[in-house]
């Protein structure tokens, strides 16, 4: 009980703390990291929380989720809150159930207990198009864009459930990811790995969700790339949507967001604000290689 | 010299498919220029009329344009609902008796009973040639009948589909293949139970139905007309459709990954019944264009044409619709101008010999890798 409430204290001084850094605009981005880590320096010897909700309103909660494929379970009892706007990371080891979160909350997995919450309302069993219309748009892994389709085509596709395409969306999208512009009539499966996961991008934001599910958005990227594409990502969070992230590239995840979810073996381990975890000996030990 | 020999004689080594196919297709080109040119020198030359190989491409291109208009369902339900499906076969025939049935109706109504019209079937002294539908006398009739064809033929396919493939949409492809076949008996035995098992004439023969066609020089047939117009119609229609409507873009995303068009929002259901609409109208249209082109109609024609249509559409390259025009036309051509060297009896197997020579040196077809885009 005491380790709960003395995490529940440092969450809160930790929200603080990054609302005061996104305040004041930093122009050098090491200073940026040199207020983080000196945040962690300051933490580090309080382990990693393990309190796994949120107080106050969260525009995602996931209470006690049992899912998995047919018959074989992955999630056991997974806690999970999302708050408007904010960023949030899921890491853990090979096979902890990562994927498994966004898929369950995008209705692609088999449901066997507990609850999806978004905006208020119950989504868990719902089919994926009608969670998209509540604004939810989801980025998977691997194969995320139709290659015989045009970039536009790609876009319009994001937006099939309008009886019309939202052009200044895709406009929206094109100020965001320029090169796409110039690409627009060129075929999708043509492009480099950093450009299709900007079209994938593009196309879940073809609706403006309120929150985007980006399943290891760096994977597959060149090392040069990944900076860019977190920056990309860090840009669309800062626009006002909330974000949920797996990712393996999991410090630099960490590093990045509001908060991080540890899974191990399809439940919850720690949660806390990335810093935090990425401060904490045991967390740094066994899930980020040292 | 030397450097050009030893590269040729590599390509030789590395692709003797290629070279056994280069070797024979300039043979047969010398062989026809020496035909044409009247020589003969041995087993090489003859003769044979400009004319002749005028006629002989230009049935190609009708007869190709027939499979390759079947072979846009075939590859549609190919590349979107992931199995061959054997029952298409079947569908062209119900397009062709579906779709005469109403032709036969308006033309020959009043004069013969209704039933015998609408099976297309012999009523006591009136045979169903006497009916008298024919481009030239009755062209209405010919043209409802082929929408008739359509329709009739798209609502089969969407029944068929909610019977058997629906309940099976997660199997793989072998079980749907398998479940197609059982289908395709289910609708060849139906059909031969409502509409007879007979071979039967259809069309009328009117004088002076062949149009002098003089830019061509050659004599042209006013169903080949007839045909060719109406499969390029529908081809482009199709073309149309899958490029510049939103239907048809979702019906290109889902070809391209299913997965992907499901949590994009797309209806997925609703562009597999899409898929049916086209694709087994098409098919059926197809079947009563290939009754209008040999004037006859039997039960199970659509099932032995299917060897043909599945020649062409693996030949353009599974999955692509283009692909499927192209490998058609190729089929087509190659199944008449073959009766130039050999004779009838083999021009199917000169059309198969031709698609397996074109696997060896492209195993992915003519428009192979390039989806149904």
């Amino acid at each position: 009980m005491s380790e709960d409430g003395a995490s529940t204290a440092d969450e809160t001084e930790g929200i603080a703390a990054i609302d005061e850094a996104e305040a004041t605009p930093t122009t050098e981005g090491d200073a940026e990291v040199t207020a983080r880590s000196d945040n962690a320096a300051a933490t580090e010897s309080v382990a990693a929380g393990t309190t796994h909700t949120i107080e106050g309103d969260a525009i995602l909660r996931l209470r006690d989720l049992d899912a998995g494929y047919g018959d074989l379970q992955i999630l056991s009892g997974v806690d999970l809150d999302v708050a408007d706007g904010e960023y949030v990371t899921v890491v853990g080891p090979n096979g902890a159930g990562k994927s498994t979160v966004m898929k369950t909350v995008f209705g692609l997995t088999t449901h066997m207990g507990g609850t999806v919450e978004f905006e208020g309302e119950q989504i868990q069993g719902l089919p994926p198009e009608q969670i998209i219309r509540e604004g939810i748009g989801f980025v998977p892994q691997t194969n995320n864009i139709f290659p015989g389709l045009s970039v536009r085509e790609n876009l319009e596709m994001g937006a099939y459930i309008l009886d019309s395409v939202p052009e200044d969306q895709v406009e929206a999208i094109y100020d965001r990811f320029p090169i796409l512009r110039k690409r627009s009539d060129q075929k999708a499966g043509t492009l480099s790995g950093g450009q299709r996961q900007m079209v994938a991008m593009g196309r879940a934001l073809m609706l403006d969700p309120d929150l985007l599910l980006l399943d290891e958005p760096s994977a597959g990227l060149a090392p040069d790339l990944v900076a860019d594409m977190f920056d990309r990502i860090d840009r669309i969070n800062d626009s006002g949507t909330a974000v949920l992230m797996v990712e393996q590239n999991a410090k630099e995840a960490l590093r990045r967001c509001d908060r991080g979810y540890v899974l191990v073996g399809g439940e919850n381990r720690y949660t806390d604000r990335g810093e935090v975890l990425l401060g904490d000996e045991e967390v740094r030990k066994d899930f980020l290689g040292g | 010299m030397e450097t050009t020999d030893s590269s040729v004689l590599d390509t030789a080594r590395a692709k003797p498919g290629l070279l056994f196919v280069v070797a024979l297709g300039g043979l047969l080109l010398v062989d026809l220029l020496a035909m044409l040119a009247g020589v003969s020198l041995g087993p090489i030359g003859g003769s044979l009329s400009l004319g002749r190989l005028r006629s002989n491409l230009w049935s190609g291109i009708v007869i190709g344009l027939v499979i390759g208009l079947a072979g846009i369902g075939l590859s549609m339900t190919y590349s979107i609902l992931s199995f061959a499906n054997f029952s298409h076969g079947d569908l062209v025939s119900t397009g062709a008796f579906t779709g005469w049935g109403v032709a036969f109706l308006i033309a020959g109504f009043g004069d013969v009973p209704v039933r015998a019209l609408l099976t297309v079937r012999d009523a006591g002294n009136a045979s169903p040639a006497d009916i008298g539908a024919h481009i030239l006398t009755t062209p209405g009739a010919i043209l409802v009948g082929l929408i008739a064809s359509f329709a009739f033929t798209a609502l089969i396919a969407i029944a068929l589909d909610r019977a058997f493939y629906k309940p099976m949409r997660d199997r793989d492809g072998i079980a749907l293949l398998i479940a197609s076949i059982g289908a395709a008996l289910v609708v060849r035995y139906l059909i031969q139970f409502v509409y007879g098992a007979d071979r039967r004439g259809v069309t009328a023969t009117v004088e002076a139905s062949n149009l002098a066609f003089d830019p061509l020089g050659i004599a042209v047939n006013a169903h080949e007309l007839t045909i060719v117009v109406s499969a390029v119609a529908l081809m482009l229609a199709m073309h149309f459709v899958l490029q510049h409507t939103k239907l048809g873009t979702a019906m290109r995303a889902m070809a391209d990954n299913k997965d992907l068009a499901l949590i994009t929002g797309i209806p997925t259901e609703r562009v597999v019944t899409a898929t049916w609409i086209l694709g087994g109208g098409l098919a059926g249209a197809s079947g009563y264009l290939y009754v209008l082109l040999r004037g006859t109609i039997q039960f199970d024609f659509g099932w032995l044409l299917l060897l043909l249509i599945f020649a062409a559409v693996i030949l353009g390259g599974i999955g692509s619709v283009y692909g499927a025009i192209a490998g058609g036309l190729v089929i087509g051509i190659v199944f008449t101008t073959s009766t130039i060297w050999i004779s009838s009896d083999f021009n199917q197997a000169a059309a198969f010999a031709v698609m397996i020579l074109m696997l060896l040196l492209r195993p992915e077809g003519l428009f192979g890798g390039v989806t149904t885009a």
